[in-house]
């Protein structure tokens, strides 16, 4: 048993994880997320994939709201816009898809950069709410601009071939997602060992207060809004590719929704939460539809135009009764599984 | 000239109820502290209640309006009691996230209960056309108009003499200082969530009236967003105002603008009046301390 | 080389094995799947179009199933969302290995389907929005039933330009695909005709308030207006124009043609144009098949019925028949091939269904219909 942590020196301090086993079971899991896919069928696939794309947005979303506490109603706007950034270019232009993700990031990173701007005035629900008049302002802007975007009849996306290598099948595109998701996990991780980070933390937790402390409160604000567009907007743009047809309709409202509802139930502040919550809330639907098969064709047959509803509302249900006993949200409940599992049998 | 006084008279009907919900929204944040995402939704369940007891009892509208109230009022305090206070204490953003939860459960429960198709509220008054001059309204938006004054008047009157008033503000202040002069934050809380429920209905019934009730109605809410922004979130009066605003504006950009524009000049108004008072039109500044 | 034969061999005993028993096809049943909205508003399409593939299945099951299989049917909703459409796509074809596949959902989300079920190559009927995207180019497996939009609004202006000559038209529409085939198909009778389009716009998929729309449309002085909504967008453009007591020829379009929109209308809606390939609800035929389909479905299912439920019936029955002509060794190959020999196919609800070689888009003639208040139905124009 570990007892206690001895930090040495400022890198061990803020080291990822010291724990040799983490690293190894983290491998393991890694490569068992590449391999997976040549083993799955069609529609267990399509989950994995769901899971690393939303992963990956809610990562961005996770740098703006989790780490500096800025909360944005208006993330399906970046994920539109990287959509569309990736769409245009690759699919009107005949441009590599390598310069495609390149600008599926940028533009987003720009449009970050001026829907930050009011951020530098406005807090909490003020800020959330001028985010969701950007997402609003953004999609009418991709309706008007028919001449490049085509307007409302969208645009359809092929698979990519990057570097000669083909991402035609579904596995290789989940494998393309999954070195997506891991760099933008492994760098949101390392994101709160720099400077950077701790900064934007510390405008987070008070912003006067990080002022106060010589950090220029501008500068950060923006940094994250650009970091957060930046990563969501890659992530648009592999939903796009995944739905293969970019649209409006493809990016509705409630997926900012659900977005904030991945952070909150999975823990807001942390990026492992962030992952546990994308798992989570990309799930839920089909557990609930298994639930509701469990209790037999009879209930099926007896709700037969229902069935759906039910499963709406099992949905609300299930996010009320969780935030209502874990409050913490799924990482408190990874905390206290893990501390029982080391401490067992003694209770702390 | 007609036409842009028709537009403004018909944006004041429309943002009335925007400004009703707004309200509603208002009253709930400035006494607990959240943005209940559920608003709109209660608007629509009233709605739902309200053609339900129309089909019942035809040719008692008085009847239908005030059991739908009687029902907006166990509504609200349903909520209250059953689903926000267990979540007293809890961080902020899980208990907005429950708001977000119960939007889901009622938006899929009315489509449970009810069905996805439009209906008309038909209760035999609110749809006839009363001339103002040469501006045609319908009774439901006139109605809704005095309501809104009426609210607003009467919330004015409320938070200035009456003791729950004054003590919503003290809770709104500092519920701590508040719960030690011997107010209940929990009866308070209760109070502002069955007050915002029973406007959110009345708003529900004047848009059931005047176009339909459908599981579309709790968009209606989504609209009172920005109204409630501009006019300020602990803004109660402010709010309502901040709903006719923004039917005017949306109204003028429909109608000199184009069509398209209408339904985001409600976000480009906020973006705008956000960057000259961050905290809405009406919206007290907090004081910040370290 | 190993690994080369071992594959090869594979791949025909994969064959063989296909050729035997396709999948979702057993001795004693044959599974079809289907993907619509069943929540949220576009439901009121969703659930209609389910309820029609329901019928023309409880027929054939009544009567003995197709050759001796009795047909089921998994349903799975999309909430009109592009991504569950796909996974829905997804878990019918893969996991419940369905046969065949009555609906594609709405049209934005069934383009995205597209490839899924391209790849897939299973029989598809796509008959709930048949818009050009879904045959044009034809696919392979992709099948449908209908008319689109474009050419329904082209039929529907060019009757009124001829029955209304020389007056002032204005059109308004919502901003999406449909809104957009709308105008193409205006576009065309406009250019055509030369016609005087004094108000032209696009209104906000969800907006529900019209007032400064169509004080626009009563000030520019339009004498035929088109209001292009689904259901309640039109009942309140034509509401809006009730209370300003401006009164211009009014048409809509088949979405919104159900007695919903009427009920809701009130007597405004009287004597409003419409336009569908489906048979208005006072004719003979489609009260015969209200009366079959109250032997077959539940009392909910026959309230949800409305013209939705006819485009599924007819396109669903266009299946059944080709599966029934294959005989017992029912194949995807076979079905494909006799879904094209269909010819002349009558059900008296629409136009006869044909296909071809290499035609995947049975067109369907439509017909001009006008609202009539007293009796909530809409009855054809002579």
């Amino acid at each position: 048993m570990r007892s206690g942590h001895f930090k040495e020196s400022i890198p061990g301090l803020i080291m990822l994880s010291d724990s040799v086993p983490v690293w190894v079971w983290s491998g393991l899991l890694l490569v068992a997320l590449a391999l997976a896919p040549y083993a799955m069928n069609a529609y267990a696939l399509s989950f994995l994939i769901l899971i690393l794309i939303t992963g990956t947005g809610a990562l961005g979303l996770h740098v703006l709201t989790g780490c500096t506490g800025l909360i944005s109603l208006g993330h399906v706007g970046f994920l539109l816009l990287g959509a569309y950034a990736y769409a245009v270019p690759v699919a009107k232009f005949g441009l590599p898809p390598l310069l495609g993700f390149f600008f599926a990031g940028a533009v987003p990173a720009l449009a970050g950069l001026v829907v930050g701007l009011p951020s530098l005035r406005l807090k909490g629900l003020y800020l959330a709410i001028t985010t969701l008049a950007f997402a609003f302002i953004i999609s009418h802007l991709i309706i008007e601009m028919s001449w490049l975007t085509d307007g409302t009849r969208g645009i359809t996306v092929p698979r990519p071939r990057l570097l000669g290598l083909d991402f035609d099948s579904d596995a290789r595109f989940a494998n393309l997602c999954l070195l997506v998701a891991v760099l933008t996990l492994f760098a949101v991780l390392n994101l709160g060992r720099s400077r950077v980070g701790r900064a934007l933390i510390a405008v987070r937790d008070n912003d006067i207060a990080a002022r106060a402390m010589g950090i220029n409160l501008e500068a950060y604000k923006l940094k994250a809004f650009l970091t957060s567009a930046f990563v969501t907007g890659i992530a648009g743009a592999l939903f796009g590719i995944y739905l293969s047809f970019v649209s409006i309709e493809g990016f509705p409202f409630l997926m900012s929704i659900e977005a904030l509802a991945i952070l909150i139930v999975g823990g807001l502040g942390s990026a492992l939460g962030t992952v546990l919550g994308t798992v989570f809330i990309v799930l839920l639907p089909e557990a609930s539809r298994i639930a509701f098969g469990l209790l037999g064709s009879q209930a099926e047959r007896l709700f037969s135009l229902g069935a759906h509803e039910i499963r709406s509302v099992l949905y609300g249900v299930v996010i009320i009764l969780f935030l209502r006993f874990e409050p913490r949200g799924l990482l408190g409940l990874w905390h206290d599984v893990r501390r029982l599992w080391v401490n067992w049998p003694l209770r702390y | 000239m007609q036409y842009l006084v028709d537009q403004i008279v018909s944006g004041i009907a429309v943002g009335a109820i925007y400004g009703l919900i707004a309200m509603g929204l208002a009253l709930i944040y400035k006494s607990t502290g959240l943005a209940n995402f559920a608003q709109g939704e209660m608007a629509m369940l009233i709605a739902y209640i309200a053609w339900t007891l129309a089909g019942l009892m035809p040719g008692h509208p008085w009847l239908v309006v005030g059991g739908a109230l009687v029902a907006s009022v166990v509504l609200g305090l349903a909520i209250e009691r059953l689903i926000m206070r267990p979540m007293l204490g809890e961080p902020v953003f899980a208990t907005v996230m429950v708001t977000i939860a119960l939007a889901v459960i009622l938006r899929a429960g009315a489509m449970l209960i009810w069905d996805p198709y439009p209906h008309a509220l038909d209760i035999g008054i609110g749809r006839g056309v009363v001339m103002l001059g040469a501006t045609g309204l319908r009774e439901a938006q006139l109605a809704a108009i005095l309501t809104l004054m009426a609210a607003l008047a009467g919330f004015w009157a409320f938070f200035r003499y009456s003791r729950i008033g004054k003590a919503m503000r003290a809770v709104a202040a500092d519920s701590r200082a508040a719960q030690l002069m011997g107010i209940s934050a929990a009866r308070i809380h209760a109070i502002a969530w069955t007050a915002s429920a029973v406007i959110a209905g009345l708003a529900g019934i004047f848009f059931a009236l005047l176009y339909d009730v459908s599981p579309n109605l709790y968009h209606v809410g989504l609209k009172s967003f920005p109204a409630t922004i501009l006019g300020g979130l602990d803004s109660v009066l402010g709010s309502g105002f901040g709903g006719v605003l923004i039917g005017v504006a949306e109204n003028l950009a429909g109608g000199y603008l184009a069509s398209s524009i209408k339904e985001i000049a409600g976000f480009i108004v906020i973006i705008a009046v956000l960057m000259i008072r961050p905290f809405g039109l009406f919206g007290e500044r907090d004081i910040e301390r370290v | 080389m190993h690994f080369r034969t071992l594959m090869a061999a594979l791949l025909v005993m994969a064959s063989t094995a296909a050729m035997a028993q396709q999948q979702g096809v057993t001795d004693k049943e044959i599974l079809l799947g289907e993907v619509e909205p069943l929540t949220g508003p576009p439901a009121l399409l969703g659930i209609a179009y389910n309820v029609g593939t329901k019928i023309a299945i409880a027929e054939a099951n009544k009567a003995g199933g197709v050759n001796g299989r009795m047909l089921k049917l998994i349903v799975e909703d999309d909430g009109y969302v592009s991504a569950r459409t796909l996974q829905a796509l997804r878990k019918l074809i893969e996991v419940d290995k369905i046969f065949a596949l009555t609906s594609l959902s709405g049209s934005g989300a069934s383009v995205a389907a597209l490839p899924v079920v391209e790849k897939a190559g299973l029989p598809t009927m796509a008959s709930i929005a048949p818009i050009s995207q879904l045959f044009q180019p034809p696919r392979k497996n992709v099948f449908a039933v209908g008319q689109t939009y474009e050419e329904g609004m082209y039929q529907l202006t060019r009757y009124l330009a001829m029955k209304f000559p020389d007056k002032k038209w204005g059109i308004l529409t919502q901003d999406d695909d449909y809104g957009a085939t709308l105008k193409g198909g205006f576009g065309m009778t406009a250019r055509e005709s030369k016609l005087n389009v004094v108000y032209q716009a696009d209104y906000k998929k969800g907006q529900q308030d019209f007032s400064s729309e169509m004080l626009k449309v009563r000030s520019s002085g339009a004498e035929i207006f088109l209001a292009g909504g689904v259901i309640a967008e039109t009942v309140g453009m034509v509401r809006e124009l009730e209370k300003l007591n401006a009164k211009p020829v009014t048409a809509m379009f088949w979405p919104g043609r159900v007695s919903a929109t009427l009920k809701l209308m009130g007597p405004a809606g009287d004597g409003i144009y419409a336009v569908d390939y489906v048979e208005a609800e006072d004719s003979a035929a489609y009260k015969a098949f209200l009366e079959k389909a109250k032997t077959l479905v539940g009392e909910a299912e026959i309230k949800a019925i409305n013209r939705y439920t006819i485009a599924s019936y007819v396109s669903t029955r266009v299946l059944i028949e080709a599966m029934r002509r294959c005989g017992k060794a029912l194949t995807w190959e076979c079905t494909i091939a006799e879904i094209e020999k269909t010819e002349n196919f009558k059900t008296g609800l629409m136009g006869p269904v044909n296909f071809g070689k290499g035609v995947r888009f049975s067109s369907q003639a439509v017909r001009i219909m006008r609202a009539d208040f007293a009796t909530l139905s809409y009855k054809p124009v002579e």
